[in-house]
This record gives structure tokens, C-alpha cells and sequence, in this order.
């Protein structure tokens, strides 16, 4: 069995990294992946969860309503075309013709006039939710789940660990504050329970979100004072999901409703290759070292 | 009225008149008033002010301790009482 120092990924057969932040899986670990994600879909399923498959762009003016361009300016990521007008097209294909691309330092593409800009790469797969069931009042508590490829711009990032875009799966419940809540206990003691069976060493942890200027940002202060995000961090530095209880905040700013009050919500989110890193820093590269993940 | 009930009436009064989310009576002094919105991330820093004001004493937002603006209970024991235990 492997020890528990951090090991460098990039050297395994089944991960190419790249370095702008991503990586590509195969053989074994794209097999693992697999297995973990039918795994949080059948714990999902358990609580009878509809599944969702969403695009890749949220539209801005929905994360606005959010404040997210103020909270996390440092993580968002924008999908940028060109305008169309014939003229910007032509200058712009121009400057490609020939031998020698002129590509500036660092192979940054050097745009001509950019189109406006209304979409966000999804940076978190429950948001697609609350935007999607905007303006509903629910009769009974409603439990979704959906994998999502979220994208944050970070200043450094590491194989399978930090990454430019990475694999989301989230399990989401929105209902009255006594549901989620419940949601949310039923999950953390099953995650316990799993954890300790499959002797994955993991701490649970309050953490706040990473917003931008956090000593400064009101949200992050509430967050540090009343935690509502509780990490399972592995090795004591690597948080491989969380469960977060959003009270009822993504139900008034989406008018979502339950008993006759504004909706609240929560989710449990996994961060598929983090889970990947933990797993193979603890249990090792061999395939017949690792313990049986799928539940009994 | 002591100096105490005092204080807590005003935290009261502050908190319904800056919510508009509830009314005097549905307020107690243990309603968790973070949990459930009723003050939120907009108020907080205008209450941390406030509670400037009522004790006249600075506080530093980066030694907050979990739990402190809870209810109206641990925001009293926290920055009014004789043994704080939040700062």
C-alpha cells in the first residue's frame, strides 16, 4: 500500500496534465472516476434524486443577481468570441495568414475586437439548479443531482488537485429548513460511515468560500462567524467535497418557494479529482491495493 | 429598566427595524437570527456599528468567533456581559 505523502501525479500512466490547469484521464483512473460518480449517483438516488445534465455557460446576468462577479472576480471565467463584424473578422484572420502565427508572449491569441460577453463558464454545478427552478413553489422537498465541468481561474494549480476546470458532482435539496437540514445530517453521517469503511482518513472542517478580499467581504465575514460549509478535508490539506447549507439565500434571490416562505437549500458536493488524488496518495497506484468502494 | 434589558430591547428593535423581515413579536432573544436571514450579510457590518455604539467598544472583525451574532442571547453574553467569550 502507498504512503500518505502527496504524490506527483503527472508521472501516472492514466493522467496527462497540462499546464494550463487540466488534465486528461485514462485506463484506471478514468475507470475510477467512473466508479466514483456512479457511486455519488446511486447515494443520490437513495434520497430519490432526478438527475440533470446542464450546459457549460451560466448566463451572467443570472450569477449577477448572486453578486458573484464582486465575491469572486478572481475565479470567474468568461467565454469570449469576436465580433462579428465582418471588418474585426477579417483583421483578425489576417493576422493569422502565413507562417509564423502571430501568437503574442506566451501563445496569448492577440484578439481584435471582442463580442460582449454575457455568459460565465459554470464555476459551481448547484447554481445551474436554482436558476433552473427560479420563481417555483415547491410541494414537496426536491433532490437533484448533476456532474458539471466548473471552471475557476486560480494562481497556481497542481494535478488532479487544483485545477483550471475539474469535475463536480453535486447532490442539491431545496425544501423547508427542517428538510435540508435533515438532507444534509442523513449525508454527513453516511459519508462517515463510508469513510471509515473504506479507511479513507478524512476531517471534517468549517470553511468559508474563497471570496476575493475575504477579510474585507461582508459574506465572508458571516460565513467565518456562522460557518455554513463543512469540508472533508483529506491529509489534513485537501478538501475532496464539502456539504453546505445555503439557508435560504439562492431561494429568495430566485423567489423559490416551499410552505409558504422563501425556499431554503443545501447541497453535498464532490470534487471528482481531488477524490482521485486522495484515493491513490493514501491507497496507493495499484489497482489490487485499493479497497472496494462500491457500497455493500 | 436595567441596563441590560436595555441593551437587549435595542438589539431587538435594531434587528426588526433593519430585517423587515419579521415583526417585535416573532422575535425572542434566542431566534437565530443569521440561520434564518433575518439578518444578513448586507446588515453585518452595520452591525457590527451598532454594537460599536451600544458598548463603546471597537471590535476586531478578524477575532470573531464562531457563533458570536447567533441570537440576541450570545451577542449580549459576548460583548456586553462582564466575561465575553467571543472577542
Amino acid at each position: 500500500m502507498g504512503g500518505k505523502a502527496s504524490v506527483d501525479l503527472r508521472q501516472h500512466p492514466g493522467c496527462t496534465w497540462y499546464e494550463n490547469g487540466q488534465s486528461a484521464l485514462s485506463g484506471s483512473l478514468l475507470e475510477l472516476f467512473r466508479r466514483f460518480d456512479r457511486l455519488f449517483v446511486e447515494w443520490a438516488k437513495e434520497s430519490g434524486a432526478g438527475e440533470y445534465s446542464f450546459p457549460v455557460f451560466i448566463p451572467a446576468h443570472e450569477l449577477a443577481k448572486l453578486d458573484y462577479f464582486g465575491s469572486f472576480p478572481h475565479l470567474v471565467t468568461f467565454p469570449v468570441t469576436l465580433d462579428p463584424e465582418p471588418a474585426n473578422l477579417e483583421s483578425f484572420a489576417r493576422s493569422f495568414a502565413g507562417p509564423g502565427a502571430p501568437l503574442g508572449p506566451g501563445g496569448a491569441i492577440r484578439l481584435t475586437r471582442p463580442a460582449a460577453i454575457r455568459d460565465v463558464l459554470t464555476p459551481a454545478a448547484c447554481y445551474h439548479f436554482y436558476i433552473r427552478f427560479q420563481g417555483e413553489t415547491l410541494e414537496a422537498p426536491r433532490v437533484v443531482t448533476t456532474l458539471a465541468t466548473c471552471f475557476r481561474r486560480e494562481a497556481h494549480y497542481t494535478p488532479l488537485e487544483r485545477q483550471w476546470s475539474f469535475s463536480m458532482r453535486e447532490i442539491v435539496c431545496i425544501g423547508s429548513e427542517g428538510e435540508v437540514k435533515q438532507f444534509l445530517a442523513k449525508y454527513r453521517e453516511s459519508l462517515d460511515a463510508f469513510f471509515r469503511r473504506i479507511g479513507l482518513p478524512i476531517a471534517w472542517a468549517n470553511a468559508t468560500d474563497p471570496f476575493f478580499n475575504p477579510s474585507r467581504n461582508p459574506k465572508s465575514i458571516m460565513q467565518r462567524i456562522e460557518p455554513v460549509k463543512t469540508e472533508m478535508v483529506f491529509g489534513g490539506r485537501l478538501a475532496v467535497g464539502s456539504i453546505n447549507f445555503h439557508q435560504n439565500y439562492f431561494g429568495e434571490v430566485f423567489g423559490l418557494r416551499r410552505a409558504g416562505k422563501a425556499a431554503y437549500s443545501g447541497c453535498v458536493a464532490f470534487g471528482l479529482e481531488r477524490w482521485i488524488s486522495a484515493f491513490l496518495t493514501h491507497f496507493g497506484w495499484e489497482q489490487s491495493d485499493w479497497p472496494d468502494i462500491e457500497m455493500t | 429598566m436595567s441596563r441590560e434589558a436595555e441593551i437587549r430591547q435595542a438589539l431587538r428593535e435594531w434587528v426588526v427595524k433593519t430585517s423587515g423581515k419579521i415583526e417585535p413579536q416573532e422575535l425572542d432573544d434566542e431566534t437565530p437570527i443569521i440561520e434564518r436571514r433575518i439578518i444578513s450579510s448586507v446588515h453585518v457590518l452595520d452591525l457590527i456599528l451598532m454594537i460599536e455604539h451600544l458598548s463603546d467598544t471597537p471590535i476586531d472583525v478578524g477575532k470573531l468567533k464562531v457563533g458570536v451574532f447567533r441570537n440576541i442571547n450570545t451577542i449580549y453574553r459576548n460583548f456586553f456581559a462582564e466575561s465575553p467569550d467571543g472577542r
